[in-house]
C-alpha cells in the first residue's frame, strides 16, 4: 500500500513538472513571437494644466532576424487633429537613427493638449506591419493613455484684479554685446589714429619756387616783341599779343583774373594792388590804344607801338620790386 | 596818333553825331522817371535794336510810366492792354464788326496798332492771346479776316510780369519767351531816389509834361546805323564763346554748371546779343563794339534763354548766377 502511494506521488510530481515545462516552453514561445513586432507609447506626464503640452513618444521595433530576412513595411496610426477632447499640436518626423541590422526602429513623438478639463482617454493605436516578400500581415495596439487635465482654482469669492502690467527684464550688459563691440572698435580705431596716424605729420611739399618767374617771362616776352617788331606785318596781332603778355603777367603774379576782365574792369581791379596803381595811367593808355587796334580797326602811327611796347616794360620793370620781395620768401625748388 | 583806319573813323563820327538824341531822349524822359535809368536804358536798345522787351518787378516801379513818357518823346502812338484771363485774340489785334448802315463788315484795329505796346501782366491771359501777341510781335504785321495789315515802325512791345503773383497764371513758354530780345529785372530805388519820387509827385502843379524830341523817322534812321557798327571778328567770337558756354560749359572749364543747366542759349540769343551789343555801343557814341558792351547786355538778352533744371532751382541757382560764373571763366579777347 505504501509503495502504491509513493508511485502516486512520485507519478504526481512528474506529472506537474512535465506540465510546468510543457506550459513554460509554451509561455517563452508566445512572448518571442510577439517581441519581433513591439510597439510602445510613454507619454512624459499623464497630468497637465489646461493647454499644457504632452509629449508622448511612440517607438516601434521589428526584429527583422525573426523573420528570416524578410522585407517589410511598418503603418502608423493616422491620427486625427482632435479625438476625445485631446487635441494633436506636433507631430515629429519619423526617426530611425536607432535601427540596426537585426532589427529596424521607428520613432516619433506627439505633442498634445487638451483644452477641456477631465480625465481623456487618448484610445489604444493601431500599428500595422506587412511582409512585402510573402504578404503575411500584423497588428498590434498600444495601451490606451490616460491623461487627467486640471483647470487653475479660482477664489472666486475675490474680486477681479487688474491685468498684470508688463514685467521689465532686468538690464543686462551682454543683450547690448555688438553695440559695445561696435564701440569699442570705434574707441580703438580713434585712439590707434591718434596714436600712430596723428604723431606722423604729413610732410608738406615745399612751394617750389618756379624755374622762370612771370616777371622774367613777361620781361622775356616783351623784349622778344622789340626784336621781332610785329607791328610792321600785323598791327592787330601785335596789340594782342602786348596785351596777352600783359594781362597774363597781372594773372599770374598778382593773381588778379585779368584774361576773363575787359579794359574797365581790369583798370577797377587793380586799384588794390599798389604798384599796378601806380602805373595806372601807362596800363589805361597800353590797353585803351589797344581795343582800339583790337575791335575799331585803328591804325596808331609807328611811333605809337614802340611806345606802348616800352610802357609795358616800364610798369613790368616797376613792379620788379615787389615781386623780387615776393620770390625771395619761396624756397629754391624746380618749376611750378 | 595817325588813324589810317577811315571807314571806321568816318563811321565814328556818324554815328557820334546822329546819337546824340540818346542823350535829348533820357533827359527828357529824366523829367518824369527818377532812378530807373537802367530800365530806360534797356528799353532804348530794345527800340534801336528793333528788339521787344520783358520787363519783371513787382508794380509801382514806373514801367508804364517810362514805355508812355518814350512814346511821348518819341511823338509816337502808344497802347496798354492789361491782360486778363478772359482776354481774346481779337481784343488784342482787332475784329471785323458789321456796319449796319452801310450792309457790310469793316475792320474794327485792336490796340496793336500802335507803335509802343505795353502788354501788362502778360502772363495773366491764357496762351492764344499770348500766342497773337507774340505771333504780331515777330511778324510786324496782322492780319483781320481776309485782309494782313503791317504794323507801323517804330514797334515796340513792352511786356510786363508780375513775379511774385504765380497763382492765376498762365507762363510763358521758353520758346515764346526767346522772341523777347531782353528781359530786365527791375528793382526798386534808393532812398534818395525814393524821395524824389514823392517830391515830384507831389508838386502843386502836377506831373511834368514830356515833349517830344525826337520823330520816329530819327529812330529808324539809328537802327539803320546800329546794324553798321562794327563789329570785330574777336568780338564775335566772344559772344560766340559766351553762348556755347552756356551749352556746352564743361568746354570752357565749367563742368560744374553741367547738371545744372537744361539748355542753353539758341543761335537767336547770338543774333540778340550782338545787336544789342552794337545798340549799346551806339548809345555810347562808338562805332564799334567792346567787349565791354557785350558783358553790359549779356544778362538782359540771355537770362530767359538759360534754362535751369531741377537741381539748379532746389539749389536757388538762378540763371544770373550761372551767367556770371560763365563771364568770369571766358576769356575776353
Amino acid at each position: 500500500m505504501k509503495g502504491i502511494r509513493n508511485i502516486f506521488v512520485y507519478t504526481l510530481l512528474a506529472g506537474l513538472f512535465i506540465a510546468g515545462r510543457a506550459q513554460a516552453q509554451d509561455q517563452q514561445g508566445t512572448e518571442q513571437y510577439n517581441d519581433y513586432f513591439k510597439v510602445t507609447a510613454r507619454p512624459d506626464t499623464t497630468s497637465i494644466r489646461i493647454g499644457e503640452p504632452v509629449k508622448i513618444s511612440i517607438t516601434t521595433r521589428v526584429v527583422i532576424r525573426s523573420l528570416k530576412g524578410a522585407n517589410i513595411k511598418v503603418v502608423f496610426p493616422n491620427l486625427p487633429d482632435s479625438i476625445n477632447h485631446i487635441e494633436v499640436v506636433e507631430r515629429t518626423p519619423l526617426d530611425t537613427t536607432g535601427s540596426t541590422e537585426d532589427e529596424k526602429y521607428w520613432k516619433q513623438v506627439l505633442t498634445v493638449t487638451s483644452f477641456d478639463s477631465g480625465r481623456w482617454e487618448l484610445p489604444p493605436m493601431k500599428f500595422e506591419v506587412f511582409s512585402v516578400s510573402d504578404g503575411s500581415y500584423d497588428s498590434v495596439f498600444t495601451d490606451p493613455i490616460f491623461i487627467d487635465v486640471n483647470t487653475v482654482p479660482v477664489d472666486t469669492t475675490k474680486a477681479f484684479k487688474p491685468i498684470k502690467p508688463l514685467r521689465t527684464v532686468a538690464w543686462n550688459i551682454l543683450d547690448y554685446w555688438p553695440y559695445l563691440l561696435a564701440l569699442l572698435l570705434v574707441i580703438t580705431a580713434v585712439t590707434l589714429y591718434f596714436a600712430y596716424w596723428r604723431k606722423k605729420p604729413k610732410a608738406k611739399p615745399a612751394p617750389l619756387k618756379p624755374l622762370k618767374t612771370p616777371f622774367e617771362v613777361a620781361m622775356e616776352q616783351l623784349h622778344q616783341l622789340e626784336n621781332e617788331k610785329p607791328w610792321n606785318t600785323d598791327v592787330k596781332l601785335y596789340y594782342t599779343q602786348l596785351t596777352d603778355v600783359l594781362r597774363h603777367y597781372f594773372e599770374q603774379q598778382f593773381h588778379i583774373a585779368a584774361l576773363e576782365q575787359t579794359t574797365a574792369e581790369l583798370l577797377q581791379n587793380i586799384k588794390p594792388v599798389t604798384v599796378l596803381n601806380q602805373q595806372r595811367e601807362k596800363i589805361q593808355h597800353i590797353l585803351t590804344l589797344a581795343d582800339l587796334a583790337k575791335f575799331a580797326k585803328l591804325q596808331p602811327a609807328p611811333h605809337e607801338h614802340e611806345d606802348c611796347l616800352q610802357k609795358a616794360i616800364a610798369v613790368v620793370e616797376w613792379t620788379k620790386r615787389a615781386v623780387t620781395a615776393q620770390t625771395e620768401q619761396l624756397p629754391e625748388g624746380t618749376n611750378q | 596818333m595817325e588813324n589810317t583806319s577811315y571807314d571806321i573813323r568816318q563811321l565814328n563820327d556818324k554815328i557820334h553825331q546822329a546819337s546824340s538824341f540818346v542823350d535829348l531822349l533820357n533827359m527828357e524822359i529824366n523829367k518824369v522817371i527818377v532812378g530807373q535809368k537802367y530800365m530806360v536804358e534797356r528799353l532804348m536798345i530794345g527800340l534801336l535794336a528793333q528788339g521787344h522787351v520783358l520787363l519783371e518787378g513787382v508794380p509801382g516801379l514806373a514801367k508804364t510810366l517810362s514805355i508812355k513818357s518814350l512814346s511821348s518823346a518819341i511823338n509816337a502812338r502808344f497802347s496798354r492792354i492789361q491782360f486778363t484771363p478772359d482776354l481774346l485774340p481779337a481784343d488784342v489785334v482787332g475784329t471785323m464788326i458789321y456796319n449796319q448802315q452801310r450792309n457790310e463788315f469793316m475792320v474794327r484795329k485792336g490796340p496793336i496798332f500802335a507803335n509802343f505796346i505795353l502788354a501788362d501782366e502778360i502772363n495773366r491771359a491764357p496762351a492764344k492771346v499770348q500766342s497773337a501777341l507774340l505771333e504780331a510781335m515777330q511778324e510786324k504785321q496782322v492780319t483781320i479776316g481776309d485782309t494782313t495789315f503791317k504794323l507801323e515802325e517804330p514797334f515796340l512791345v513792352l511786356a510786363t510780369q508780375n513775379p511774385i503773383e504765380q497763382e492765376g497764371t498762365y507762363t510763358l513758354p521758353e520758346a515764346q519767351v526767346d522772341r523777347f530780345m531782353l528781359k530786365v529785372v527791375i528793382g526798386y530805388p534808393t532812398k534818395e531816389e525814393e524821395r524824389h519820387i514823392i517830391r515830384q509827385n507831389l508838386q502843386p502843379d502836377g506831373q511834368t509834361k514830356i515833349n517830344p524830341v525826337v520823330n520816329p523817322q530819327d529812330i529808324l534812321d539809328a537802327r539803320k546805323l546800329v546794324r553798321q557798327v562794327y563789329m570785330d571778328e574777336k568780338i564775335e567770337q566772344y559772344i560766340i564763346d559766351v553762348v556755347f558756354a552756356t551749352r556746352n560749359p564743361e568746354d570752357y572749364k565749367l563742368a560744374k554748371l553741367k547738371p545744372l543747366i537744361a539748355y542753353g542759349g539758341s543761335p537767336r540769343a547770338s543774333i540778340n546779343l550782338a545787336l544789342a551789343s552794337k545798340a549799346y555801343a551806339f548809345m555810347k557814341r562808338r562805332g564799334y563794339v567792346i567787349p565791354e558792351d557785350v558783358r553790359s547786355v549779356c544778362f538782359d538778352v540771355m537770362r530767359h534763354r538759360v534754362g535751369l533744371t531741377y537741381e539748379a532751382e532746389a539749389e536757388n541757382v538762378t540763371s544770373e548766377n550761372i551767367l556770371s560764373e560763365i563771364l568770369n571763366a571766358v576769356e575776353v579777347p
